[in-house]
């Protein structure tokens, strides 16, 4: 918190008053003390401890064993493995698909208001009915898309009960409901690029492909960049698909770490584990974040 | 420390004078008794014994159940029972998982608001036991209405798996629910084929607790290559879930395998400590090597399949015969393959033929304080007397089957266990009566870890049938997991 220093002056009394903006900024911050610190630090405590609920919640000091349980055990291994194999794949095929359709959209005449309403609408729909009907469109009793890829000899096997087949299922119902949002953030920046800059260079003779390299992606670099940042945000701690299709199966071949989070806090009531699993989710998160925040600087600094 | 709520024990009416004590002292009292009896304690009399429906009327109780037909059909028909208690009850029907995660969270919040608790006693009742009040304090009272017939009444294994844990006295949940897996099959196919069939393979195909798990096998292949209605003969619900879990527990038994030593008393009564786990012995690994062999050549939607996709796959006509839930008769009857289903106890194996019941009680929280616990007494009593078992199984929204023996006794249900019939549940009965039986019915550990071990034992059974391992491998990985997660 900053001080003021009334008195003034080298050698003036110093006292430890609170600057105005900081008294007024002081409700908030209490508020978000009271709502994410506490149980920051109280699951930091959780964390090195086994957690009883019944009764009451009971705690009982155990030291590090959660944390070391948590870096030697192959489950918890394998989950961040395939938690990683998501992450690229779904954060890559937004990003590829959702730049490629925003410059699209961005070249279009007229229409360009309905062909947008029309592409957000997965970007509404609760991840939850996403994965429902996921499930119903690839179930092989009475699933449209499971009746058209046998039906052509595409994919003659059961979708959801392969390995292979199932996480790339819900690799791309995830894709489906967020590649909407990466179209809109670059579409905002391309929105915003400076239009007599880029109809010079058409005048000068420069081709789509090439204003597209020289100037249109460095222009919306940034953008991209915290388009990725709020993806990757989320596919760290993507849950709800995967919860209602496969469940983290067949043979955890879809056992991303937030379903291995639920299944050791909710199923197991290991709760002093599931907090360690938690917190390596979070500095996971904190890391990527920061990658991603000193990518975004480097472009502001080379601007 | 394990806790025991033991609410109603020191229970009574302000004063120490019970209602029944009341009544008895007074004149009036007698006068109207009989008065009401006119208005309406013929119905109070049909539910339960004793007086004292009204004690608790304009309180709201919570009940939190898995989305299954029982509750459907009590969810629809809750009017007589605020009629008879003047209390309401709200109701939260759930996905079993989310079920588990609510209760955990409610008993441990000190501040609990579900009252009624959807008891399953493998992933509620084990790991929350000390949560549960003990319905024997509540029964003895007498200014509370008692259990009809007593808790005799209900069948024997099912009192026992679905309401006790670890101590042979304590009782808490009252059996609500028993859904029992039997071997369902296309009747007309079987009419149709069962010459050939009996033919090409040597023996009388027809589905009856004298064929082998060997047999079923067969009989799956040759549908496989022979007939056109179905598109494979056989279908198990081998999702990476509980369900799968069930599936192979039957086969497991059949040859002779279990979970642990005296499996028996673990599934019936439960224990804290079960030892170390047998699944890495030759009857399981046998088991499963069948296992894998035979979901094989079921149909490949098999392995996504949980108890609800294999039953929609059944009624769709996909499949020719599969381990089924027998509380999926009334659906199955009620659909396109109405009056061609078979409904039989499950094939044997070298040891016996085993049913997995997959029963659950209603219990009582008892981190609540007394008067919500005798309030959500009364409606245990209710929801679990004969009237409203009798009730839930002509129920139009699906219902349930009567955990009550005096239920089966009825003539209208006995009467309804042979087609045409209106309960169509019963249908199932002649199969489903026998695994009840001590000798055939297949109950699953009741330990602490259960969650923890069921998700071993389903996430090797995927892998094995996946690819990933061999059966042999699979149980020992199992194995590893079972005793690590009871520190044997």
């Amino acid at each position: 918190m900053s001080t003021a220093n009334p008195g003034g002056g080298k050698g003036g009394a110093r006292r430890l008053v609170p600057s105005f903006e900081a008294r007024m900024l002081l409700p908030a911050l209490l508020l978000l003390a009271a709502i994410s610190l506490f149980p920051f630090f109280y699951i930091i405590y959780m964390s090195f401890n086994e957690v009883s609920l019944i009764g009451g919640v009971d705690f009982e000091w155990v030291g590090l064993e959660n944390w070391v349980e948590m870096f030697t055990d192959p489950n918890v291994r394998n989950s961040w493995i395939t938690s990683g194999v998501y992450f690229i794949a779904t954060v890559g095929l937004e990003m590829v698909l959702g730049i490629g359709i925003a410059l699209l959209v961005h070249e279009l005449v007229w229409g360009k208001n309905l062909v947008l309403s029309m592409l957000l609408l997965p970007m509404f729909v609760a991840p939850v009915i996403v994965g429902l009907l996921g499930r119903f469109l690839v179930d092989s009793t009475y699933g449209l898309y499971a009746w058209f890829l046998e039906s052509t000899g595409l994919i003659t096997w059961e979708i959801l009960g392969s390995k292979t087949s199932a996480l790339m299922a819900v690799i791309l119902m995830d894709v489906w409901e967020w590649t909407p949002l990466i179209t809109l953030i670059v579409l905002a920046g391309l929105s915003s690029m400076p239009q007599t800059v880029l109809e010079a260079a058409k005048v000068d003779g420069a081709n789509y492909f090439q204003r597209l390299r020289h100037m249109v992606a460095p222009l919306i670099s940034g953008v991209v960049v915290v388009a990725l940042l709020i993806r990757s945000m989320d596919a760290i701690r993507y849950y709800d698909i995967i919860s209602v299709t496969t469940n983290g199966g067949p043979a955890d071949a879809t056992k991303v770490i937030p379903i291995r989070l639920y299944e050791t806090a909710f199923r197991f009531q290991e709760l002093g584990y599931a907090a360690a699993i938690g917190l390596g989710m979070l500095a996971f998160s904190i890391l990527v974040a920061n990658l991603f925040m000193r990518i975004l600087r480097g472009q502001e600094r080379a601007r | 420390m394990r806790r025991r709520a033991s609410a109603a024990g020191a229970m009574g009416v302000p004063g120490g004078l019970s209602r029944r004590d009341f009544l008895k002292m007074s004149g009036a009292g007698l006068a109207g008794a009989s008065l009401l009896g006119l208005a309406g304690c013929g119905e109070q009399s049909s539910q339960g014994g004793g007086e004292g429906w009204k004690q608790y009327s304009g309180m709201t109780l919570n009940f939190i159940s898995e989305n299954t037909a029982p509750t459907s059909a009590i969810a629809a028909n809750l009017k007589p029972f605020k009629d008879l208690t003047g209390i309401d009850v709200k109701i939260n029907q759930l996905e079993l998982g989310a079920l588990v995660q609510k209760v955990s969270l409610d008993v441990s919040s000190g501040d609990p608001s579900i009252h009624v608790i959807y008891a399953d006693p493998y992933q509620v009742l084990a790991p929350f036991s000390a949560a549960f009040a003990d319905l024997n304090d509540f029964e003895g009272d007498d200014s509370l209405p008692s259990v009809k017939k007593g808790f005799g009444d209900f069948i024997p294994t099912q009192l026992a798996a679905a309401g006790r844990f670890e101590d042979e006295e304590a009782l808490y949940a009252l059996p609500y629910d028993c859904p029992t897996m039997v071997w369902m099959y296309r009747k007309d196919l079987f009419e149709k084929y069962g010459d050939k069939m009996s033919q090409d393979l040597g023996f009388d195909p027809m589905p009856s607790d004298k064929i082998t798990w060997d047999q079923y096998y067969e009989i799956a292949n040759w549908f496989n290559k022979n007939a056109s209605e179905v598109e494979y003969g056989s279908g198990h619900q081998s999702k990476q879930y509980d369900s799968l879990m069930c599936d192979f527990s039957n086969i497991m038994w059949s040859y002779g395998g279990d979970y642990f030593e005296n499996g028996e008393q673990v599934g019936k009564i439960g224990t804290e400590d079960p030892g170390a786990s047998l699944l890495d012995q030759d009857g399981a690994v046998e088991a499963a090597t069948f296992y894998q062999k035979l979901v094989g050549i079921s149909h490949p939607g098999s392995t996504s399949w949980d108890w609800t996709a294999l039953d929609e796959a059944f009624r769709a006509g996909n499949i020719a015969m599969a381990p089924n839930w027998h509380e999926f008769a009334a659906g199955i009857e009620d659909s396109n393959l109405g009056g061609k289903v078979g409904y039989t106890r499950l094939p044997g194996g070298p040891t016996r033929s085993a049913s997995m019941w997959g029963g659950t009680g209603l219990g009582i929280n008892g981190e609540l304080n007394e008067d919500e616990q005798r309030a959500a007494w009364l409606f245990l009593v209710w929801a679990t007397s004969p009237e409203t078992q009798l009730s839930g199984l002509k129920s139009n929204v699906g219902g349930g089957t009567p955990t009550r023996q005096s239920v089966y006794e009825q003539p209208e249900v006995k009467n309804a266990t042979k087609p045409p019939t209106d309960l169509p549940n019963m249908l199932t009965y002649d199969a489903v009566s026998e695994a009840w039986k001590p000798e055939n019915i297949g109950l699953r550990p009741k330990i602490e870890k259960w969650n923890e071990c069921n998700t071993v034992i389903f996430t090797e059974l995927s892998k094995m049938l996946a690819g990933d391992k061999g059966p042999e491998q699979a149980m020992r990985a199992a194995k590893e997991g079972f005793d690590r997660a009871n520190g044997a």
